[in-house]
């Protein structure tokens, strides 16, 4: 009996320690939509969910909208209303994509692997297919992944009048950090 | 030559006026949190269990609302940037999330699990997340409430 329950409990340690879908609440996404003619249109999201699953190479992350903290006050109400963003209708951004490399990255071994990513982006309620590059880096039994590249805002049917004044840019820069334990 | 003069005077003027007005947008800054009035007071679980009976109603009246919210910490999470707070509603896996304001971070990292806190923040907004399959409530720009 005390040898089943020693097993049972071997097994569900085994379980915890090496699951392979690994999550955070606290990855960090940078939104970058500066112009030469304007510094200001550019947040941080703090509290964006992620997840990583090292064997199937899934990932996928979900931003609030209204997290994007901008410096500017006048610039994070533009952001949010309807010419924008539309956060009331459109509250969150979502990514589920999947590592298309992931032989290559050993998640037993220190290392930085560059990684190919590619999957749906959905906001502002409209989803497009998007590839990325990226790194994921293992630290021991910490993963950071990280990812940088750039979003079209017309595509997202995201074209208020600023854009068109050339204040935001029409082609803003995504990066996307999230450290999973 | 006069009315001439005078145009170009109410001109300067308008032009000073709107150079102002241009200025004091681009420079505005958020208050510190810190010093800001809170629109309410809640406590941590109470607070949840509003989001998770009507997330609609409950977003419409605390979205971008400065909230005092009183709680135990479940979590601290570090990164390379932040040091957010969590308080979870371990029946259900609810939690509340609270980002830092740059220069109450400090004040974040010295919290730790298991602290009674109060913490003053803006609200975001609350959600349903699909990845972790639980209700979440985002806060921004927060301080310890002292």
């Amino acid at each position: 009996m005390k040898k089943t329950i020693l097993s049972l409990a071997m097994v569900l340690a085994a379980g915890v320690l090496f699951a392979q879908k690994k999550t955070t609440t606290s990855a960090v996404i940078n939104f970058d939509a500066t112009t030469p003619i304007d510094a200001l249109p550019k947040a941080e999201n703090k509290t964006v969910i992620a997840s990583l699953d090292t064997k199937s190479g899934t990932v996928a992350f979900e931003a609030a909208i209204k997290s994007f903290t901008f410096s500017n006050p006048k610039i994070q109400e533009h952001f949010n209303n309807k010419g924008w963003m539309d956060s009331d209708q459109f509250a969150t951004a979502t990514f589920k994509g999947s590592i298309t490399n992931l032989k290559s990255v050993k998640f037993n071994k220190d290392g930085t692997y560059p990684v190919d990513i590619t999957g749906d982006l959905t906001m502002h309620g409209i989803t497009k297919t998007i590839d990325a590059k990226g790194f994921i880096t293992v630290r021991g039994k910490l993963i950071v992944a990280n990812s940088e590249f750039t979003v079209k805002l017309e595509d997202y049917k995201v074209n208020g009048g600023a854009i068109a004044a050339g204040k935001v840019s029409k082609e803003p820069t995504i990066k996307v950090v999230a450290e999973f334990n | 030559m006069k009315r001439y003069k005078k145009w170009l005077i109410g001109l300067g003027i308008l032009l000073l006026a709107g150079a102002a007005v241009i200025y004091y947008l681009f420079t505005l800054k958020y208050d510190d949190t810190a010093t800001v009035k809170a629109d309410y007071t809640v406590d941590a679980i109470n607070f949840i269990k509003e989001f998770k009976q009507d997330m609609a109603a409950a977003n419409k009246k605390y979205s971008e609302k400065i909230i005092v919210v009183n709680g135990t910490v479940s979590a601290i999470e570090m990164a390379d940037t932040t040091a957010n707070i969590k308080m979870i509603d371990t029946t259900n896996g609810a939690y509340i999330i609270f980002a830092f304001q740059q220069q109450h971070l400090g004040e974040a990292k010295t919290i730790k699990e298991g602290e009674q806190v109060s913490i003053k923040g803006s609200c975001s907004n609350g959600a349903f997340s699909s990845i972790l399959e639980a209700e979440y409530i985002t806060f921004k720009r927060c301080a310890v409430n002292k």
